[in-house]
């Protein structure tokens, strides 16, 4: 076999270094057999450098590889996929340290681990990920302009330091390409990562369901106003409708006949009549403001009501929401405009008011009795709104998360007997009878509020501030939110879920909010990492299509693709000729020594005395026309001289002149300068 | 055709990077272009921005693009590796025909450093150097010597992948200089010499004490043979032992006393018996057509012989010294 290919020594331990820490993310939540594979073969590879081992045979390399094929097909069931196609990447990237015959191996591994350090943001997105992710690419960089210079004897820092030169000057054209490359949608579906567990909604409701995504701390969505907030009772995040009740819970749904494009209109081809209806009334006072979504892995989007948006992978809805085209994987930042009057003011087609009275045939027979009666009694659907919400507020209802479980006719058996229940008990009962009393109304799911941070301004909704409240159409009112929740405990609404339970004296059966009731500096700690990551997902992990055409707009006026072409390649130019410039034409002069230091400030010292002294004199020459110029300082000027070439002249000798030499050099240079002061006075 | 166009070739580079002695890489002397890893690493560029694509991902998209202005710069930082290094003519060794020569380099830089250097001229083996800053190194490259007299090496291939390997930039550059190719010594059964025949004339000097002169100090060049060691050893300093040769102990080697023979194996011959009375230290004289080398012998002796056997026949033999 040929002469193997030695990695340089200088460059291997970066090479390792940057190939196990390029590793180290997917191994976290890789399968058991790839977290015992990549450390062993990274050793293997060590004790190979270090003579012990040899590279395995060809036979050994190819049962590895098959093995790996195996195991991955085992763990994931397919080698496709993001999951498994990096499970399968990290093991022959690490089979491949062991495969190192030749040069053009060793760019391969390097290469490789680009790739595969690039796949770590498939899993982790943060800010301190994409920290660690560049410190790694410095490693494997540095590593590659080791294997560049194969000669030995170089000092491994120096290709640290070359690379770390490389990867600063590379940061200006990355912004300016990350800025404004156009983003374009996806070009075709690729196989999607199942890792991520759906949260927050769900596209029903039942009783418990709200409540239990209440005992989450985690945040559902942040949301950044231009100008003030609207107040708590404003804060209606509508998430989805719910129309269909099957006597136990409420779903999503629409008559069958109806074409989707009476519902949802997906900014493609003429808008529909509702949608133009709302665009002839968006004239009163509206909220602008920009959401950034957790991924949930499902469409649901949040937004206040009547929303417009130019984010092309939302939906709008005809019942005041959006919706998103596909899940949502990553995180979702869309710029929103909502105006709260159109709601009242839209008109609704007969067929939409007969859906939202639909019930089931039967049950419930109490709640349904108690309706009519009471619309009767009321003459007018607003009285018996009014009515219904003075009956919860002064009924010993309880507004509590531990609700006691409800039979066949949860509607009747909350109403009257149990009487304690959490949101979606009373929006759901409180619809259930407005349509008993032939009021249109749904139940909406969503949040309720929100946290102000103290950090950046934007408000933060968690899971907890999960909410379901109802909607009903009243004649010269249109749809009107109606919160009977707010009528139990008006906490809820005012100040959060916490502080009402905090209130209610029910602290205890929220467990994770005790890490929440932190102290000040705990506080100011969350709002600084909140606004860290806020910044983050805005900017960065949410940089899509529609903020960078409303940034790219502020900056240049109307958009044509030409102009962001010449912008782009201008852009990239200046950059490159700065670099250029910085490079080729920074004349560096050798740094002087420190006797010549000495001769130039004597030198100076003399041109402060108007010594003329020409260029390339020596100590001599120089003490000569000093002595003529100032006599007094002759004697010093000499001695300083005969010293300057002493210590010149004995550089080349053993160790050089030594400490006293140039001590002495000094002390007769200070005695110069008192001796031409003296002169002076 | 093929010929045509290394010939179109060979003569625009002449005109864009003409010979001289001493070459400082300009923009005009360097070639750049992206080597396979160098293909090899934007095709993995695309494909990572196609997967943040696909995946809407920004992050990785931001890596792509981060990877892809690490190869921008990587193509000023391999032409400045190059860029500013001035290559000039230093010593030369010469060699004998169908063997090799060396040429040293004087590589010097005049501002930055230039590393992982690979040197080499045409069809000869290739030396990596680095020049650190404000430093000049000295390589001694080999250069092939397919035959007798000057060699003109070729064109120099100086090139370099550093730092990151995407990307090799190189000149070919013309330096004016040469190597010496000696004679292939050749052997023959008779040297064709005259002056102290028949007997070999290096065992008569060394029996003949009788001719011992003296003393004198060690001049560089000396046959180390004249050297007296004993002297030495008594701590007297370096000392050459003064012979007089007889007159008829002068012995000349002659071009012309190889009739029938051409010219290049006269000279093959003649260089056998220079290089054979070196080795036994005997003194000899060279004559050649025009030239004439008095007897005597030694390193510098040997030098000028063999040098007068190379240049012979060339224009310019009054240049060998």
């Amino acid at each position: 076999m040929a002469r193997l290919y030695q990695v340089p020594q200088h460059a291997f331990g970066w090479l390792v270094g940057g190939c196990a820490l390029a590793s180290l993310p997917h191994l976290i939540s890789g399968p058991p057999w790839l977290v015992a594979l990549v450390p062993s073969v990274l050793l293997w590879r060590v004790m190979i450098q270090r003579g012990r081992l040899h590279m395995p045979p060809r036979w050994l390399r190819a049962v590895l590889l098959c093995s790996v094929i195996l195991a991955t097909l085992y763990s994931h069931g397919t080698v496709l996929g993001p999951e498994a196609g990096v499970t399968l990447l990290v093991a022959a990237f690490s089979l491949k340290l062991v495969e190192m015959f030749t040069l053009r191996d060793a760019y391969v591994v390097i290469v490789l681990a680009y790739f595969v350090l690039a796949t770590v943001f498939l899993a982790f997105r943060d800010a301190l990920t994409t920290l660690y992710v560049i410190a790694v690419l410095l490693l494997i960089t540095a590593a590659l302009v080791g294997i560049n210079q194969p000669e030995s004897g170089v000092r491994p820092r120096q290709h640290l330091r070359v690379a770390g030169g490389q990867i600063a000057q590379a940061i200006p054209l990355m912004l300016v390409l990350f800025i404004l490359v156009p983003r374009i949608p996806p070009l075709w579906s690729l196989p999607q990562d199942t890792r991520g567990a759906r949260t927050g909604m769900s596209d029903s409701m039942s009783p418990g369901q709200v409540s239990r995504l209440s005992l989450s701390t985690e945040l559902a969505f942040r949301v950044e106003f231009e100008g003030a907030l609207p107040p708590p009772s404003q804060r209606y995040w509508r998430g989805l409708t719910l129309s269909w009740f099957d006597g136990r819970s409420w779903s999503q749904a629409m008559p069958s006949r109806i074409p989707s494009d009476f519902y949802l209109y997906r900014r493609r081809g003429d808008p529909p009549d509702w949608y133009r209806q709302w665009q002839a009334l968006r004239d009163g006072p509206s909220y602008q403001y920009r959401v950034v979504m957790e991924p949930t892995y499902q469409q649901w989007v949040f937004a206040l009501a009547a929303p417009f948006s130019s984010a092309p992978e939302l939906a709008v809805a005809r019942d005041f929401r959006m919706v998103s085209e596909g899940d949502i994987r990553e995180v979702l930042a869309y710029q929103v405009a909502s105006y709260p009057a159109i709601p009242g003011r839209v008109e609704v087609p007969a067929w939409e008011k007969e859906f939202n009275l639909r019930l089931p045939e039967a049950g419930n027979s109490r709640a349904r009795q108690l309706a009519r009666q009471w619309r009767r009694e009321a003459g007018s659907d607003r009285a018996f709104v009014e009515r219904l919400l003075r009956w919860f507020r002064d009924e010993p209802f309880y507004y509590t998360l531990e609700p006691p479980p409800l039979g066949n006719e949860p509607v009747d058996e909350f109403l009257f007997d149990s009487r304690r229940g959490f949101c979606e008990h009373y929006s759901s009962a409180f619809t259930f009878m407005l349509r008993a009393a032939g009021i249109p109304a749904r139940v909406v799911v969503g949040y309720q509020g929100g946290e102000p941070s103290e950090l950046g301004g934007h408000l933060l909704v968690y899971q907890y501030d999960a909410h379901a409240w109802s909607e009903a159409w009243l004649p010269g009112e249109g749809w009107v939110a109606l919160d009977p929740t707010a009528a139990v405990a008006p906490e809820r609404i005012e100040f959060g879920l916490r502080e009402a339970l905090a209130r209610l004296g029910q602290n205890d059966s929220l467990p994770g909010f005790a890490a929440l009731r932190d102290s000040a500096l705990g506080r100011q700690l969350r709002y600084l990492s909140d606004y860290v990551t806020f910044t983050w997902q805005k900017w960065v992990l949410g940089y899509r299509q529609d903020q960078q055409s409303e940034l790219l707009a502020r900056w240049l006026g109307q958009l044509s693709p030409l102009k962001v072409a010449m912008v782009l390649a201008a852009s990239g130019l200046v950059i490159f000729a700065v670099f250029a410039l910085w490079l080729f034409f920074t004349g560096r002069r050798p740094p002087l020594s420190w006797w010549q230091q000495e001769f130039w400030q004597v030198r100076k010292m003399l041109a402060a005395r108007q010594v003329s002294v020409p260029a390339g004199a020596g100590p001599r020459e120089m003490a000569r026309l000093g002595s003529q110029k100032c006599p007094a300082a002759g004697p010093a000027l000499q001695a300083w001289a005969r010293q300057y070439e002493l210590v010149v002249y004995r550089m080349g000798e053993g160790d050089g002149p030594g400490d006293e030499l140039r001590q002495r050099l000094v002390s007769l240079r200070r005695d110069l300068k008192q001796a031409l002061r003296r002169r002076q006075a | 055709m093929k010929q045509r166009i290394a010939r179109w070739y060979a003569e625009w580079l002449r005109r864009r990077i003409p010979p001289s002695r001493e070459v400082t890489l300009d923009q005009r002397r360097i070639f750049i272009f992206p080597t396979a890893y160098g293909f090899f690493f934007l095709l993995v560029c695309v494909l990572l921005f196609l997967g943040g694509i696909n995946y809407e991902n920004n992050l990785i998209i931001g890596f792509s693009f981060l990877l892809t202005s690490l190869f921008v710069n990587a193509i000023m930082h391999t032409f400045r590796n190059l860029a500013g290094l001035t290559l000039a003519v230093g010593e030369m060794r010469p060699g004998f025909a169908g063997e090799q020569g060396a040429l040293q380099l004087v590589i010097r830089s005049s501002r930055h450093a230039h590393r992982s250097l690979w040197l080499r001229w045409p069809e000869a083996a290739l030396r990596e150097a680095t020049v650190e800053a404000f430093s000049e190194v000295r390589l001694w490259l080999d250069c092939p010597l397919p035959r007798r007299g000057r060699v003109r090496p070729g064109r120099l291939r100086i090139q370099t992948r550093y730092p990151l390997g995407l990307l090799r930039a190189w000149s070919l550059v013309d330096l004016d200089c040469w190597c010496l190719a000696w004679p292939r010594p050749m052997a023959s059964q008779e040297a064709p010499a005259h002056g102290g025949e028949e007997e070999d004339t290096s065992d008569r000097h060394q029996r003949g004490s009788e001719d011992f002169e003296g003393l004198r100090g060690y001049v560089s060049g000396d046959s180390l043979r004249l050297v007296d060691w004993k002297s030495l050893a008594r701590g007297r300093g370096l000392n050459t032992k003064l012979f007089t040769d007889p007159v008829e102990g002068r012995r000349w080697l002659d071009y012309d006393a190889m009739p029938g023979l051409d010219m290049e194996s006269r000279l093959s011959r003649l260089c056998f018996w220079v290089l054979d009375a070196d080795r036994r230290g005997a003194p000899y004289g060279l004559r050649l057509p025009g030239t004439e080398l008095e007897p005597d012998v030694g390193p510098v002796q040997r030098e000028q012989a063999l040098n007068a056997l190379a240049l012979y026949g060339s224009a310019d033999v009054q240049e060998v010294s």
